[in-house]
């Protein structure tokens, strides 16, 4: 076990990582809106916030493929103004393990909010408080448990994203080799006991993470 | 979305604002210094059909002893890893289990002219358990073979020469309902190791799981697969990339090669060591 590779360990962590805090900042903003009907169709939206849990993880890193690949509109820009390849490296993995935990976020964060009597809002607001600040100071703290449970779900999922990883950012070791992925690879080549230790590791580092958010964040 | 469009800077300089320590730096933590930032010092990095496993590990540790460099493999069925270079995989190296997909990598301009190169020849190979007690491929068919596993002929070599010798055979019809598709050559044979297939149409290798043996399929019941390498256009290791094509092809990269059960490239197959 002395050349165990600690990389997927460590990769799989960072990505995690990223990706809830990613889904997080894009989830939390969009469930207000929908739960304070700020936006049109605000039930259709909510729904449409649940493709990527419905949607086959491949198909998923397909249409991110087709998005962010050099052939894909935001590929393109970024490759030709920015002169950045997203495709096949660890930063698509964050984006690929954002775009499947989103839903979660977004899910437990509108019913979060839902909860939250609006005339608390409207009484800061007749106080005087910017909108802002009532979100940071009033609407946040309400919601609190809420959001702690998405980020739970999403760091969870987010730990075990496999399939939209496989395809946008690819199984290189070294490089965007994930746990889950090395876990697939291991499998793969008859690697039994190296599958069975990741497996346990894998296991026991998102128990761990999700204990530890749920501790730190709970004593609030 | 922006955090993504910044790039690798911006998200690295983001995580160690993070608390909690999320994700350390590997090089602080003594771990690979590669993958986390600039590609110049990343090793290379090659794409190969997964037919080709055991062998090109066996090349990568005599590399990392001459050069300490060990190269990166990944390893996946030759048409996956095709639609992977045409999406800017950051890959050097392409070895495929056939000749076509690295021409059409070529014809689209993503192959280094002239780079294209015949390395081996693959032989296809019955392996079972135990349940078949003659390699004939007519064999498939008798009681006591519920699943045949096989590479997915969409975009696996071996899945297609399996098919067209199932063909071939005549036996494809009678078959059809118990084909399983593996994603690639070792998924295949892992449904037999693990006893959930009882026969694999896949690579002949020398060097399968316990209790997994291996008998050659009759050549003339396939197109010869004749696998091929191509470096990859846009590549920051070319130097490296054609190191690894000249041990490859040399004396040493040959014996390698024969010893995991494929024949030299060009000559036509004997059934020698089925």
């Amino acid at each position: 076990m002395s050349d165990f590779d600690w990389f997927p360990v460590l990769l799989s962590l960072k990505v995690a990582c990223l990706a809830t805090a990613l889904a997080l900042a894009l989830g939390v903003p969009i469930a207000w809106l929908i739960a304070r009907r700020r936006v049109p169709a605000a039930e259709l939206w909510s729904a449409v916030m649940l493709l990527p849990l419905i949607l086959p993880p491949t198909v998923l890193g397909y249409y991110l493929l087709l998005l962010i690949g050099r052939q894909g509109w935001m590929g393109q820009f970024l490759e030709e103004r920015l002169g950045i390849t997203l495709v096949f490296t660890w930063q698509a993995a964050v984006l690929a393990a954002a775009v499947a935990a989103l839903p979660l976020v977004a899910r437990s964060a509108q019913a979060a909010f839902e909860t939250i009597d609006p005339h608390l809002e409207d009484a800061a607001r007749t106080l005087g408080g910017g909108e802002l600040a009532i979100f940071r100071r009033v609407t946040v703290p309400l919601a609190w448990r809420g959001l702690l449970a998405g980020a739970v779900l999403a760091f969870a999922r987010a730990m075990g994203e496999f399939g939209a990883t496989l395809m946008v950012a690819g199984n290189i070791p070294k490089r965007t080799q994930t746990l889950s992925i090395a876990i697939y690879d291991a499998v793969q080549s008859g690697n039994d006991s190296l599958a069975n230790g990741l497996v346990l590791l894998i296991s026991g580092l998102t128990i761990a993470g999700v204990l530890v958010m749920t501790r730190v964040a709970g004593r609030e | 979305m922006r955090l993504t469009v910044r790039g690798g800077p911006a998200l690295v300089g983001l995580l160690a604002l993070l608390p909690g320590g999320c994700g350390p730096d590997p090089r602080a933590a003594g771990g690979p210094a590669n993958g986390y930032l600039p590609r110049e010092s990343s090793p290379l990095t090659v794409a190969a059909a997964a037919d080709l496993r055991f062998a090109f590990d066996e090349i990568g540790d005599l590399l990392a002893r001459r050069t300490g460099r060990r190269p990166v493999f990944v390893f996946a069925a030759s048409g996956q890893l095709a639609r992977q270079i045409e999406h800017g995989a950051p890959f050097d190296l392409f070895a495929a289990a056939n000749v076509e997909f690295v021409k059409e990598l070529e014809e689209k301009r993503l192959i280094v002219p002239g780079t294209v190169r015949h390395y081996a020849t693959g032989r296809l190979a019955v392996a079972t358990r135990s349940a078949l007690k003659s390699g004939e491929i007519g064999a498939l068919t008798g009681p006591g073979i519920r699943r045949v596993a096989i590479a997915n002929p969409a975009h696996a070599p071996y899945g297609r020469a399996a098919r067209e010798a199932l063909r071939r055979a005549g036996l494809w019809n009678r078959l059809e309902a118990r084909l399983v598709y593996g994603e690639n050559v070792r998924q295949a044979l892992q449904f037999v190791a693990t006893g959930n297939a009882d026969a694999a149409v896949i690579s002949w290798s020398p060097h399968g799981p316990p209790g997994v043996r291996f008998f050659a399929v009759d050549p003339r019941l396939y197109s010869p697969l004749r696998q091929a390498l191509g470096i990859v256009a846009g590549t920051r290791s070319e130097a490296a990339a054609r190191d690894f094509c000249a041990l490859l092809l040399g004396p040493e990269g040959r014996s390698i090669l024969r010893r995991h059960g494929f024949a030299p490239p060009g000559r036509p197959l004997g059934r020698e060591g089925g």
